[in-house]
């Protein structure tokens, strides 16, 4: 696999008795954009210092451009870290910060001089910020100094560690649509270590997701939304509505039929993924209805699985707004999202009765059968 | 609004007051009166009010005082960068090797550096006398004794003054190392820096303010030592304190004590201003 940049297998990572890691198995494509999630204390800034050579890892192997990373330093790494704090010199002007890297390289000065030049240009860096120092300039400046820090070493792999996690919500967003643009225009491995799901969703190609030291699920953001692994994706990656269902037979034509385990009445056929092999009939899982998907019921031909629920609250969200439901057999709380423009649907107001449908095309089955952990 | 300190220059003025009150009772009228009095002249070692130019001419057309002065400002100067060469050291070891012991070895420096100097220097003599602790330890297991200068000499009057100042470098240093941000060491090592290099690189110029500030402590305070060339350097090196000290008390020469406090107090802030305006431009440098 000669464009695997960079190839984790069965990395654990212990602290004293605590183990951080859990055999980490994860490969970079070159050219990928990378994001790892997770809520703190999930491993995944622990995963980027092994990666990038500031931790040692106890087990498995980490290999980057096909060379094995066992004992090699940071310095020595073709990895180069963006740091949450930047961390740029505040003793160093914008120039000498840039050079820095090419300066230990022993580069001579107007070699330094002309690429830190060429670099600046790339990241949009003024050329009279040079003779600045870091503390004089804005904070979206700043990430760009200490990216094209990063950059000037033609790293193998820029290392993001949530170096936009500190900024305001405005500055925030500017920045992910350049770190984007960046992306695309130099062809560039990112690894980005992020707490903002949002974020790594609009950022990368493959979103990876972990809990407690285990890589949990790795795919492609659209996949992971709508076909999450397991009940913490589920969860994490944004409002969802899970109801407990049974199977209750499946047919040769990759199809489950299922039956709500607290209403008998409620019952559906979907699409299993292509791995079906882990659902069996009996097993009790999770049916994944995502708040886009479920609507008040119309005059028309039902759609689907029907619920007979009584509204609870109600947020507004801007262009939409977000109904808070009680099921009425189930005691279940469901939560849809009703996009406003264009809405024609029933008048909904907190303590009415409804009844919500969605279409089995939108729902999906669980693989794993785990109840709620909290 | 609640500020913390008053804003309006009428309510500023009423509660600088104590301070200014304070500063010129203690430090303003001491100081004129010190200025008055080099200006007076003294007969069989009483004072004798008249205003004359005398002394000062005696201060100015005496080579002896200011070669007093000279040696003084040299072996500050030495101490100084003594201090600096071995607190930097303990300073950065103490910040960076030894996370566990580094409380009880800052306790004991400050146990060290709270003893009353006139005990610590004695005790020093004691250990460096001719038959001295030292010279007994040595001789117990058959080595050569102490050469002649370990006492009572230039060298032994630097190991006082070094040994009494040298806490004042360790503790601004080690509190620049400790409040240097880590990750910048980090930063340092992936962008390909050795661990000398980030050293070089990075923590030095970082803690370069707390090396001029304990610069600045250890010359001001070594100017005004005296008790280490008295006792530890057996007279030999005589220091302008010490000078001061004896015009004061020995000879009785208020106006000359006077003068020469001036003249060093004159040197000192020279000095002072000196400093600070190098390590000002060290200090715009580093954190703009």
């Amino acid at each position: 696999m000669a464009d695997m940049i960079c190839e984790i297998s069965e990395v654990t990572k212990f602290y004293g008795g605590y183990q951080a890691l859990h055999g980490i198995n994860l490969t970079v494509r070159e050219g990928e954009f990378i994001a790892i999630v997770g809520p703190s204390g999930s491993g995944k800034s622990t995963l980027l210092q092994i990666i990038s050579g500031f931790e040692k890892f106890d087990g498995g192997s980490l290999k980057i451009d096909g060379k094995d990373m066992n004992g090699v330093s940071p310095a020595h790494r073709p990895t180069s870290m963006v740091f949450q704090k930047l961390a740029l010199f505040p003793h160093k002007t914008v120039a000498e910060n840039i050079g820095f890297p090419l300066k230990l390289k022993g580069l001579p000065k107007a070699e330094i001089s002309k690429r830190t030049s060429e670099i600046m240009e790339l990241m949009e860096l003024k050329p009279e910020y040079l003779n600045r120092y870091p503390r004089q300039l804005s904070g979206g400046e700043q990430q760009r100094v200490a990216l094209a820090r990063s950059m000037i070493q033609h790293p193998k792999l820029l290392l993001l560690d949530e170096p936009l996690s500190a900024l305001d919500v405005k500055l925030k967003k500017v920045l992910q649509a350049e770190l984007k643009r960046l992306h695309r225009s130099i062809g560039l491995t990112f690894i980005h270590v992020t707490h903002d799901l949002e974020e790594a969703m609009m950022l990368a190609d493959n979103v990876c997701v972990m809990q407690s030291g285990r890589l949990l699920q790795v795919g492609a953001p659209n996949d992971i939304y709508h076909r999450p692994a397991n009940r913490f994706v589920a969860e994490f990656i944004g409002d969802t509505n899970l109801i407990p269902v049974q199977i209750s037979a499946i047919s040769e034509d990759g199809m489950a039929e299922y039956v709500s385990t607290e209403d008998k009445s409620l019952k559906g056929r979907v699409k299993l993924p292509k791995d079906s092999e882990r659902y069996f009939v009996g097993m009790t899982t999770d049916l994944m209805v995502r708040p886009e998907f479920l609507q008040f019921k119309t005059v028309d031909a039902a759609l689907g699985p029907q619920m007979a629920v009584r509204i609870t609250e109600t947020f507004m969200r801007g262009s939409t707004i977000q109904v808070k439901a009680m099921a009425k057999k189930a005691h279940e709380d469901l939560i849809l999202t009703i996009e406003l423009s264009g809405y024609t649907g029933p008048e909904f107001e907190i303590d009415t009765n409804h009844v919500l449908e969605w279409s089995d095309d939108h729902a999906f089955l669980l693989p794993k059968s785990e109840r709620r952990a909290t | 609004m609640n500020e913390p300190y008053p804003t309006s220059p009428s309510s500023l003025a009423l509660a600088a007051l104590p301070s200014v009150l304070l500063q010129a009772a203690f430090f303003v009228v001491p100081l004129v009166m010190t200025g008055l009095l080099s200006f007076q002249e003294t007969k069989s070692y009483l004072l004798v009010w008249t205003w004359s130019f005398k002394t000062w001419g005696d201060v100015f057309s005496n080579f002896y005082y200011w070669s007093i002065i000279f040696n003084t400002l040299i072996m500050s100067g030495i101490t100084v960068f003594l201090c600096l060469l071995i607190g930097f050291p303990v300073a950065y070891g103490l910040a960076t090797r030894f996370p566990t012991a580094q409380n009880n070895i800052k306790i004991l420096l400050i146990f060290a550096f709270l003893t009353d100097s006139v005990l610590k220097i004695f005790g020093w003599a004691l250990f460096l006398d001719k038959s001295g602790v030292a010279n007994f330890l040595l001789t117990t297991v058959d080595l050569p004794t102490l050469p002649g200068w370990a006492i009572f000499s230039r060298a032994s009057t630097l190991l006082g003054m070094v040994y009494s100042l040298l806490p004042f470098t360790i503790f601004t240093i080690f509190l620049s190392i400790e409040m240097l941000d880590k990750t910048l060491l980090r930063a340092a090592y992936d962008c390909g820096a050795s661990k000398w290099r980030a050293f070089w690189e990075v923590t030095l110029p970082l803690c370069k303010h707390g090396m001029f500030a304990g610069a600045l402590l250890v010359f001001v305070l070594s100017l005004g030592t005296f008790l280490e060339s008295k006792i530890l350097g057996g007279g030999k090196t005589p220091m302008v304190a010490e000078l001061i000290r004896q015009t004061f008390e020995t000879r009785v020469n208020w106006p000359l004590g006077s003068a020469l406090t001036l003249v060093t107090i004159f040197i000192t802030v020279v000095m002072i201003l000196l400093f600070s305006k190098i390590s000002d431009l060290r200090a715009n440098e580093a954190t703009k």
